[in-house]
């Protein structure tokens, strides 16, 4: 399989090992960027951030491969207020090995601790967990130091709709696990 | 359109991201830069050209145009950014619009209007749909540009709580239009099998023609010379009979011939009688040119439609058309035009009719 097939290979390992079986857009997004920041998985992302959050729309570009393939599927699901997407996969965990060839192979456990590390995250806290690492990164790119009440305030700024104390909550969440590296 | 979504969706606006008058009006100052300004970094031929951007020192992939772009506003353009007399009345510093284009913390709540400039609905897509459908000569990209402005506005997601560009539910056909000319335009123009093959000719010429076959860096050192890559520079070179064997192919309009295609929506078997075809051929095949490396690729759109009697919902629940439509995975196989006959009769051995 060629490469950009082990990455829809990588998508549907971390979409079958969602407790539920399936994950949304934003966390298949978000999950994405942890691994390639936070593990340094080497899948060839290039994120960029947006008010919600780090994206980049290759990550839905081989969403739509998957499902052209018959690896994933997607599906809409209505709620009273609003909609989200369903994306469950398609094949067992042997085809799916093999979908995902070396790359799969090379970042399995990985993938493991993402899903472990923040399964428990809703859409909105996983946009605001993964906008903190990357004011994280970027200061850390520009040679900074920063305490955590100024990574908190860029992120304010960014996402104004959070209390401080939320966002310093989820920020001092991250620091005691060592996620964060800008931060003194 | 900045002006549109201002004036529908101030409300969100204000109480989502602690915009007022102000911030608006300096805001819609910086978005128009942002977007006169975002494909300044662009090499020569554009897209054609961004496989030979450099690798990044120590991270992963590659240089992207957007990341010049911004490198060229903080530096060559920054005099005339911050200088101009029209900026007494802003303040800007060519690092707003360079945190904007690249997509950084920096840019704070202006961040939203990203989506305008790089996004579903960004102002480049729908400009460069109707001028290419225009300079082109063909109706694919054509889609109804005043309606969906009528109808633009931010939604606001009330589980997750972001924000996001959208429509309303009167502007839902101009909008699915707009998906459906991105989808003709790409299957039937910038994913052409002789246009792709042009990609393929002056991405090897170019890569004969530069100093270790990759642009200069994004850098300080090295951004002067980039920006001495142009189109015309290219042209002359080639017609000088620098590219190599790329580029006598480009002076004589030999290209390379497409051999063998696999479907639009191919699935796993399509790539596995793809796989057949490219061990019968070997050393036959002289480039394969899949459709999700394009930049032009279609993707799978996530346009909010919002109606004032229900939540938002995703554009393929109000169009069946979209719903069914599918991700276009194809791989392109091309020979060299002298071998057309021999790799013909390779092909049928194993592919049936």
């Amino acid at each position: 399989m060629s490469t950009d097939i082990e990455r829809i290979g990588v998508l549907g390992y971390l979409v079958q090992r969602a407790p539920s079986g399936w994950v949304g857009r934003t966390t298949l997004m978000k999950h994405c960027y942890f691994l390639q920041e936070l593990r340094e998985a080497h899948l060839g992302y290039s994120f960029s951030l947006y008010s919600y959050g780090p994206f980049d729309s290759a990550v839905l570009s081989d969403l739509g491969e998957g499902e052209a393939l018959g690896v994933l599927r997607e599906e809409v699901i209505s709620y009273p207020s609003g909609y989200g997407y369903q994306i469950s996969c398609l094949l067992d965990p042997e085809q799916i090995a093999e979908v995902g060839g070396e790359l799969l192979e090379r970042y399995q456990r990985d993938i493991d601790w993402v899903v472990q590390e923040f399964q428990n995250y809703s859409a909105a806290d996983l946009e605001l967990l993964s906008t903190l690492v990357y004011a994280d990164r970027e200061a850390l790119a520009a040679g900074e130091e920063i305490s955590m009440a100024e990574l908190s305030r860029r992120v304010k700024e960014v996402k104004p709709r959070f209390t401080n104390d939320y966002i310093l909550r989820q920020a001092e969440s991250l620091d005691r696990r060592n996620l964060l590296s800008a931060v003194v | 359109m900045y002006d549109a979504i201002r004036e529908r969706s101030r409300e969100i606006l204000e109480s989502d991201l602690a915009y007022n008058q102000d911030g608006l009006g300096r805001d819609r100052q910086l978005v128009r830069l942002a977007a006169l300004l975002h494909d300044v970094g662009h090499g020569p031929f554009s897209h054609a050209a961004e496989e030979l951007l450099p690798q990044i020192n120590g991270g992963d992939g590659k240089y992207k145009h957007e990341q010049y772009s911004a490198a060229i506003v903080r530096s060559q353009l920054k005099d005339v950014i911050e200088n101009h007399p029209s900026n007494a009345n802003y303040g800007f510093k060519a690092d707003d619009i360079a945190s904007l284009l690249e997509g950084s913390s920096r840019a704070k709540q202006a961040l939203f209007w990203r989506d305008l400039i790089d996004g579903q609905m960004d102002a480049d897509r729908m400009d460069y749909l109707l001028r290419d459908s225009y300079h082109i000569g063909v109706q694919y990209g054509r889609f109804d540009l005043d309606r969906v402005i009528q109808t633009i506005v931010a939604i606001r997601f009330e589980d997750d709580g972001s924000i996001r560009v959208g429509i309303t539910d009167g502007g839902f056909h101009a909008a699915e239009a707009l998906v459906l000319a991105r989808y003709f335009m790409f299957t039937q123009v910038y994913f052409h099998k002789t246009r792709v093959a042009y990609d393929v000719h002056l991405r090897g010429a170019l890569k004969e023609i530069l100093p270790a076959g990759v642009f200069p860096k994004p850098t300080p050192a090295e951004l002067s010379e980039y920006l001495r890559w142009d189109d015309w520079r290219v042209l002359g070179l080639l017609s000088d009979g620098k590219g190599g064997e790329h580029g006598q192919r480009l002076r004589t309009r030999n290209h390379f011939r497409n051999i063998y295609s696999s479907p639009e929506v191919s699935k796993l078997a399509d790539l596995d009688e793809l796989k057949v075809v490219k061990e019968q051929l070997g050393g036959l095949v002289a480039a394969e040119e899949p459709a999700s490396k394009s930049w032009y690729k279609t993707g799978t759109p996530d346009i909010r439609v919002v109606s004032q009697t229900k939540g938002p919902s995703p554009l393929s629940k109000y169009s069946s058309v979209l719903a069914n439509l599918k991700a276009n995975n194809q791989v392109l196989l091309y020979v060299y035009p002298e071998q057309v006959e021999q790799a013909r009769k390779k092909v049928s051995e194993v592919v049936k009719k």
